[in-house]
């Protein structure tokens, strides 16, 4: 059991733990200038210069602590961006890569069904998310104690454990694309292009009179800005993203059962 | 028993024909050979019966369990080894990395020896691995659950003659120990060299069903003659003598070099003695007799346009050229 997700984590260790790195770089980046900047800079000036909805977009209005100021570059930006468009392209990769090299011959030509293949394959995913969560939660909270601006524990863990939901929709809507097309290039710029094509429009629409159409956005149901400034969780987003992950992986199921490879 | 039944398969991608009403079977304990130029629907064929690609219509049965039966078909898996002509294996690992997903997925009773037989690198990264490599660490993950049917595509194309005939060897054996083997290949003399049974497929469609001595005999040889001195066509035209072109000079394919000389090629499908005893009135200064293609066969027994006259056994009966029998000695 679960040979395929070990074996699809284990080969993607490699470039897991480089994205830790980097995003632990990047992490150790904003808390070491941070405090400075905070001293210096007169943020609330600097974020009433920016439109409302981008405020929001980009979690602005925490800016004037370093727990905000993380918020908004770490996390609104370095997880909702950069590792959101990550994992929607590495599902993208999941299986139309291997209809690509024609590798899923050899694995369904062994008796595992489609359906165990493909959940393992996105199961395959899960590990690398935890890892890297794991690796910039640490370093953000030691990093936060050492330069005397600590951060409540709970408030480091929650903002790192509500985005696996988020991460794991951004992967569903790239596995869904990987059993769609047969080329992983394709499926995995229209993963990227879906995933932020959502979070922008959440932005624009945000306060305006199609706000409704934000809802459809994942990044509406993960609020790092909250969590860390207001020790607010949004537990109900996280199961909203939850149901949407787990819809978008029976839609993937669905075509993939029935579909020529 | 029957180890893989066709009834009436048949797949279209779209409005294309990959395979149409495909109706046969492969006897347990035989090896069947599937024999058709590339692009005929043989890796079609496979994939259809191994669940890839749905079929159009028609049925199909794997040691008894029907194809379009997701669970029917993962249980027949465990029984059935695949090798694929191109195999996908995962470039970033090592071969023995490889052998143990594999291995853990549908078990491994046999890799061991097999890696006797068959030596891939193990150690090394199968991105690193020459292309006969990477075709004999297929083979071992092909075979190395011990299944009861293996279906082959090309199966020996990247390996090296040695190789090759370590295979068919293989093969061999296991069909005397009670397997079933079905192989496609578009190469005349590897068909003939292991199976018992062949299957012609053309553009998606069974065209012959016969056993390799009959196939054999109708095949004939291609022969390259280059004598001393002139000689008109007429001079070759014996019984059994087809597809006659006459050339003067040296022939690139035959060693010598002489202006005073002419080449002459045929295919030839009658009795080897008739055309001993008429050589023998030639100087001959070079000779050249080989399997005739495949693609030549076909043009011989079917003409180059599909379909023409319905292509059931009983017209290439009719085309049937020659009446002397070949030996089908091993050449």
């Amino acid at each position: 059991m679960f040979e395929v997700a070990r074996y699809e984590a284990e080969r993607r260790l490699l470039g897991t733990l480089a994205i830790a790195v980097g995003l632990s770089a990047f992490a150790g980046l904003f808390l070491a200038i941070g405090p400075s900047i905070l001293e210096e800079v007169d943020f609330a000036q600097f974020v009433d210069a920016y439109p409302e909805s981008l405020q929001t977009a980009f979690g602005l209005e925490g800016m004037g602590s370093l727990a905000g100021f993380l918020a908004a570059e770490l996390y609104q930006f370095g997880f909702v961006i950069l590792l959101g468009l990550y994992f929607a392209y590495l599902g993208g990769g999941v299986v139309a890569g291997d209809i690509e090299t024609e590798r899923l011959d050899l694995l369904l030509s062994t008796p595992i069904s489609r359906p165990r293949l493909l959940l393992e394959k996105f199961a395959g995913l899960v590990p690398a998310m935890v890892l890297v969560n794991a690796v910039v939660a640490t370093v953000v909270y030691v990093g936060a104690i050492l330069v005397d601006e600590p951060i409540p524990l709970v408030d480091v863990l929650m903002v790192h454990l509500l985005s696996l939901p988020y991460l794991l929709v951004a992967a569903a809507v790239g596995l869904l694309f990987s059993v769609v097309f047969s080329q992983s290039s394709t499926a995995q710029r229209g993963a990227i292009a879906v995933v932020f094509g959502l979070f922008m429009l959440e932005s624009l629409v945000t306060d305006t009179d199609f706000g409704a159409l934000g809802a459809f956005s994942p990044s509406r149901y993960y609020d790092p800005t909250a969590v860390l400034v207001d020790s607010s969780y949004d537990l109900l987003g996280a199961f909203v993203l939850c149901e949407a992950a787990a819809l978008l992986v029976v839609l993937a199921l669905l075509r993939f059962q029935e579909r020529d490879i | 028993m029957v180890a893989i039944r066709s009834e009436g398969l048949t797949k279209y991608y779209g409005d294309v024909c990959g395979i149409e009403d495909l109706t046969f079977d492969v006897n347990e304990g035989e090896i069947f050979g599937f024999l058709g130029p590339n692009g005929a629907g043989k890796t079609t064929f496979i994939r259809t019966l191994l669940g890839f690609l749905s079929p159009t219509a028609g049925s199909a049965e794997l040691l008894g369990y029907d194809i379009t039966d997701d669970r029917a078909l993962v249980t027949a898996m465990e029984q059935v080894g695949y090798l694929p002509s191109e195999p996908g294996l995962d470039d970033g690992v090592t071969g023995r990395r490889l052998l143990d997903h594999y291995g853990a997925l549908r078990g491994d009773t046999r890799s061991e020896e097999l890696l006797e037989l068959f030596t891939p690198p193990l150690d090394r990264k199968v991105g690193e691995y020459s292309r006969g490599n990477k075709q004999m660490l297929a083979i071992v993950i092909a075979f190395m659950h011990d299944p009861s049917l293996v279906l082959m595509d090309e199966p020996t194309s990247g390996l090296d003659p040695l190789k090759q005939e370590r295979f068919h060897e293989f093969v061999r054996s296991e069909v005397g120990a009670g397997k079933t083997m079905f192989l496609s290949s578009h190469v005349l003399s590897e068909v003939q060299k292991v199976c018992d049974r062949v299957g012609i497929i053309r553009e998606g469609r069974l065209v012959e069903l016969e056993t390799v001595e009959e196939l054999l005999s109708r095949g004939g040889k291609v022969v390259r003659v280059r004598v001393r001195g002139e000689a008109p066509p007429e001079a070759f035209a014996i019984d059994g003598v087809h597809d006659l072109t006459i050339g003067a000079g040296a022939d690139e394919g035959l060693v010598g070099h002489s202006s005073d000389s002419t080449t002459a090629s045929f295919t030839y499908t009658g009795d080897y003695d008739a055309l001993v005893a008429h050589l023998t009135g030639f100087e001959i200064l070079g000779i050249d007799i080989e399997e005739a293609p495949l693609e030549d066969v076909f043009l011989r027994f079917y003409g180059d346009a599909p379909d023409s006259d319905g292509t059931g056994p009983g017209a290439a009966a009719d085309a049937e050229p020659g009446t002397g029998s070949d030996s089908g000695g091993s050449d």
